[in-house]
C-alpha cells in the first residue's frame, strides 16, 4: 500500500458523515457536512500556522474553525467559489482583517510560532515580514524609483539625512542598489533601468504588477500574501507573475488566491480548498488535489460541476 | 462549451470506446473462428479491415486531445480522459494483432500441431477484452483486478502450447534430404509460435485497459 493511500484510509476511518455535494448555502447544512480533509502531513516547516480561526463581518459567519498550515518556502493556493472565505483567510495571515471595522477574529495565527493575534504586536513590522499584493495593480502615483524606495524609506532601512552622510554612507548608492535589486528579483529590471524616473502609472498592467511585487519585495518580507495577482492581466503578463512566483517560492514563502483552477495546478506546491459556508475542505498536495481529491464536493467544484 | 455539452462530450466519448472495443473483439473473435475452420475469406475479410480500427483510433485520439486542450479536465474527469486516450492505443494494437491472426490463417497449414488448443487459448484472451472492456463501462474495479490476476493463466497455457510444438518439433521425424519439407515446416513452426505470442499480447492488452481503468475509477496505479 502507497503512503497516498495509507493517509487515504486513515482519514477515511476518521471522518465520518455525508459526502453529499453542498446543495444550498444555507449554514446548517454547511454546518453538518463533514466531509473534510484538511490534515496535511508536508515535508518541511510550517512558516505560519491558523488554528480554529472564526472571522465574523457583523453577523456573517465568514470564516469558520479554519487550521491550517502553511509550509515555508513554497506556494500554497486558496481556492474556492466567491465568498468562500479565502480571501478573508489570506487577509488575517497579516491582519488586514483588523482595517475593516465590523470584521472580528478569534483563534490564532502563528508566524514562526509567535502568535500575531496578541497586544502589543507591531503592526508596520508584521506587514514588513507577510507583505501583500492585490488584485488590481495599485503603484503609487510616483516614479518607478521612489515606488521601490518608499517602504525601506518608512521603515528606517535606507539611511536619511545628515546622519547617514555624516557616517560615510552612501544614500543613493543604497537606493540604487536596492531599487535595482527589487526590480531584478521581479523580473522587470530589463523592462525599466532606462526609466526610473518616469512615473509607475505609465507602466501597463502587467509591469504595475510586477512593480507592486517588487515594492512588496523591497523591504525583504519572508511570506507574500497575493490575492488574485493576475486576474487583471493578460495571458503574457499572467505567465510572467506565474514564472515569478516559482522563482519567489525559493526564498520565501506565498500564499496565493486565486479563482483561475489552472493557475493554481500550474504554480502551486500546495492547494487548499474553500467551499461555500467559509469552511475550508481539503487541503493536501496540489498533484493529489487535482488529479484524485478527496472530497466529493472538492471534485465537483474542481471539475465545475457546481459552485 | 457549456459546461452540459462537456459532460455530454465525457459520456459520448466513454460510448465510443466502448463502441471501438466492441469493434475490435469482434475482428478478434471473427479471426479465432477463421483460425479454427481455417475459412480463409473470413480471414481475408478480417486483414483487408484494419483501416476501419485505425481510422476509430485516431478519431479518438483527437477526440482526448481536445478535451485536454479545450477543458482542461481535472480530477475524475482527467483519469477518465487520460485513461480513454491510453486504452484506445491498446485496442488499436489488439486490432492489429487480429490482423495477424487472420494473415497466420491464410498461410499456415493447420493439420500440423493440431493438438494445440489455440481456440481455449483466443477464447480466454477474448474474455479477458471483453470484461476489461464492460469493467471500463460500468466503472468496475473489483472486475479490473480480476481480469490483472487471470493473466496469469492465460500465460501458462501459452507457455505450455509454445513448450508442445517445440518439443513437438524436435521429436518429429524430418526427412532431411527435402530441403522443401523441412522450411515448410520450420514455417509453419515459427508462425505458431508467433500466434501463440500474439493471444498472450491479446491478453496483456486487456491487463492495460484493465489497469487504465482501475486508475480511472479509484485512482489507483497498482496495475499500471
Amino acid at each position: 500500500m502507497s503512503d497516498s493511500q495509507q493517509t487515504r484510509s486513515q482519514t477515511e476511518t476518521r471522518t465520518t458523515g455525508s459526502d453529499q455535494p453542498l446543495e444550498t448555502t444555507s449554514g446548517e447544512t454547511v454546518e453538518e457536512t463533514k466531509d473534510e480533509w484538511v490534515e496535511y502531513d508536508f515535508q518541511g516547516q510550517a512558516k505560519m500556522a491558523a488554528e480554529d480561526l472564526d472571522v465574523y463581518y457583523g453577523d456573517d459567519h465568514a470564516l469558520k474553525h479554519v487550521s491550517m498550515e502553511i509550509p515555508e518556502k513554497s506556494v500554497t493556493a486558496l481556492i474556492g467559489p466567491s465568498g468562500c472565505g479565502k480571501s478573508t483567510y489570506l487577509r488575517c495571515l497579516n491582519r488586514m482583517n483588523d482595517r475593516i471595522n465590523a470584521a472580528r477574529v478569534d483563534g490564532s495565527v502563528r508566524l514562526d510560532g509567535k502568535e500575531i493575534y496578541q497586544d502589543g504586536i507591531n503592526l508596520v513590522e508584521l506587514r514588513k515580514r507577510v507583505g501583500m499584493v492585490f488584485q488590481s495593480p495599485n503603484p503609487f502615483p510616483k516614479s518607478i524609483r521612489d515606488n521601490i524606495s518608499y517602504g525601506p524609506r518608512k521603515h528606517g532601512d535606507i539611511e536619511t539625512g545628515l546622519l547617514a552622510r555624516l557616517l560615510g554612507r552612501d544614500e543613493s548608492e543604497a537606493e540604487r542598489e536596492l531599487v535595482e535589486r527589487s526590480l531584478k528579483q521581479a523580473a522587470l529590471w530589463d523592462e525599466v533601468n532606462d526609466r526610473l524616473d518616469d512615473n509607475a502609472l505609465g507602466l501597463s498592467g502587467g509591469q504595475q504588477q510586477r512593480l507592486c511585487i517588487a515594492r512588496c519585495l523591497s523591504v525583504d518580507p519572508e511570506v507574500i500574501l497575493m490575492d488574485e495577482p493576475a486576474s487583471a492581466l493578460d495571458p503574457i503578463a499572467t505567465a510572467k507573475i506565474e514564472d515569478l512566483i516559482s522563482d519567489l517560492a525559493e526564498e520565501y514563502t506565498v500564499v496565493i488566491v486565486t479563482h483561475n483552477m489552472q493557475q493554481a495546478a500550474r504554480i502551486s506546491d500546495q492547494t487548499a480548498v474553500f467551499l461555500t459556508g467559509g469552511k475550508l475542505v481539503e487541503y493536501g498536495d496540489t498533484d493529489q488535489i487535482f488529479e484524485d481529491p478527496r472530497s466529493q464536493r472538492v471534485e465537483d467544484y474542481i471539475s465545475g460541476k457546481f459552485g | 462549451m457549456t459546461r452540459e455539452e462537456y459532460q455530454a462530450s465525457l459520456a459520448d466519448l466513454r460510448a465510443e470506446v466502448v463502441d471501438m472495443g466492441a469493434l475490435v473483439a469482434d475482428r478478434l473473435g471473427r479471426a479465432l473462428t477463421a483460425l479454427e475452420t481455417v475459412d480463409e475469406v473470413a480471414a481475408r475479410a478480417v486483414a483487408g479491415a484494419d483501416d476501419a480500427v485505425d481510422r476509430r483510433y485516431l478519431d479518438l485520439e483527437s477526440t482526448c486531445i481536445q478535451l485536454f486542450a479545450r477543458q482542461q479536465p481535472v480530477a475524475g474527469d482527467l483519469r477518465f480522459v487520460a485513461s480513454s486516450f491510453k486504452i484506445v492505443t491498446d485496442l488499436e494494437r489488439i486490432g492489429d494483432l487480429a490482423v495477424n491472426l487472420a494473415q497466420y490463417t491464410l498461410a499456415a497449414d493447420r493439420k500440423r500441431f493440431e493438438e494445440v488448443d489455440l481456440s481455449a487459448i483466443g477464447d480466454r484472451s477474448r474474455a479477458m477484452l471483453d470484461d476489461a472492456m464492460d469493467a471500463y463501462r460500468t466503472d468496475d474495479a473489483p472486475l479490473c483486478r480480476e481480469i490483472a490476476a487471470r493473466d496469469d493463466e492465460l500465460d501458462a497455457l501459452c507457455q505450455h502450447a509454445s513448450e508442445r510444438v517445440v518439443r513437438d518439433l524436435i521429436e518429429r521425424e524430418v526427412d532431411d534430404g527435402d530441403s522443401w519439407a523441412v522450411e515448410e515446416l520450420l514455417d509453419d513452426v515459427s508462425r505458431l509460435l508467433l500466434v501463440i505470442r500474439d493471444l498472450e499480447r491479446v491478453g496483456d492488452h486487456a491487463v492495460n485497459i484493465a489497469a487504465r481503468t482501475l486508475y480511472m475509477v479509484e485512482s489507483d496505479p497498482q496495475l499500471v
